[in-house]
């Protein structure tokens, strides 16, 4: 067995574990876990953003920088798709 | 891509109107019932791109520039942002809400708990919509409308 | 959480993993594409069981329609049937 089969094997062993422990020290499913966030955004978010949808405001409001990286996202994949295919304009 | 039969071309121009009215109801109403920038955009996107399909990609490109829906992409970005800087002259808050309560536009506040649908709330959410609407609508079209005309031309590739 | 919620998450889960081992065994990648398209729809369809509209709304648009066009535009610039 060489060094990089030993690498391999020590390598996959770390990430299974990794994953083991993180499925079992997951919280159970459809139970929340920390609610003090959940419950001040519910509570006033008709007030500070003055919109019945919490959800949108959470996402344009709240968290607005989340938001921003999702845009810079698509203008870099836009900017990269016509850079490739730019030359194959006639 | 090259043009379908006119079977396609019949149900493609009855559902292409339906497609876009319920693009931008989501995006209007993004505020209001679930969905949003750009999940309204995705499905406008997902409308061009029936035409696309239907019409093929030459057709397209004699209606309208790439050039012209790259300049809409980059204009959405730039009021998304413009608006988010807007917030710290007003409320010295980067993306603060600056409109809500005020007696402007999308002024009104509901009150707590209530689930009445009154499109004149919000502050700066539904023009937040707006823009990333037009931007995801021209971003997702410029990408699928480029990669089919590439695809479309023999000399590709080789 | 009543049965028939218990019901149609696990039928629609167990759906959506037999598309995806469809997905995966096809060697037609034109027909694998429709069948990712079709995993995509129910996963949208599990996304509104659990009650998030607006994944399911994102999840329709962008995985159901447009990566499957993006998908069967580079299969018509390169080959269809994929090789051993």
């Amino acid at each position: 067995m060489d060094k990089r089969m030993v690498a391999a094997v020590l390598a996959f062993t770390i990430v299974t574990v990794f994953f083991f422990f993180s499925i079992f020290l997951i919280h159970p499913f459809g139970e929340p876990g920390q609610v003090r966030m959940d419950d001040r955004i519910i509570e006033n978010t008709q007030n500070e953003s003055a919109s019945n949808n919490g959800v949108t405001s959470v996402v344009f409001d709240y968290r607005g920088f989340d938001t921003l990286g999702e845009a810079t996202i698509l203008f870099s994949a836009v900017a990269g798709v016509i850079m490739i295919f730019r030359r194959v304009k006639e | 891509m090259t043009e379908m039969t006119r079977i396609v071309k019949t149900i493609a121009n009855i559902l292409f109107p339906f497609t876009m009215i319920f693009g931008l109801y989501i995006i209007t109403h993004g505020h209001l019932t679930p969905g949003g920038g750009f999940q309204g955009g995705a499905v406008i996107a997902s409308g061009c791109a029936l035409l696309l399909v239907t019409y093929g990609s030459r057709w397209v490109l004699t209606r309208i520039k790439e050039k012209r829906l790259a300049a809409f992409e980059s204009m959405g970005a730039i009021g998304f942002i413009t608006i988010a800087l807007l917030g710290i002259v007003f409320s010295m808050v980067f993306f603060g809400n600056f409109l809500a309560g005020s007696n402007l536009l999308f002024g009104n506040v509901p009150a707590t708990g209530s689930t009445l649908a009154d499109l004149n709330t919000g502050g700066v959410l539904p023009l937040m919509n707006f823009a990333v609407g037009v931007k995801v609508i021209a971003g997702l079209f410029v990408i699928i409308l480029i990669m089919s005309y590439a695809s479309s031309i023999k000399e590709w590739g080789q | 959480m009543g049965v028939e919620f218990l019901v149609a998450n696990t039928v629609m889960l167990i759906l959506t993993v037999i598309a995806a081992v469809i997905t995966v065994l096809l060697r037609d990648l034109l027909a694998a594409a429709i069948a990712l398209a079709m995993m995509s729809l129910l996963l949208s369809l599990e996304f509104f069981i659990l009650q998030a509209p607006d994944v399911a709304i994102a999840q329709a648009g962008v995985g159901a329609c447009l990566s499957t066009a993006i998908l069967i535009i580079a299969i018509k610039g390169t080959k269809r049937m994929e090789d051993e």
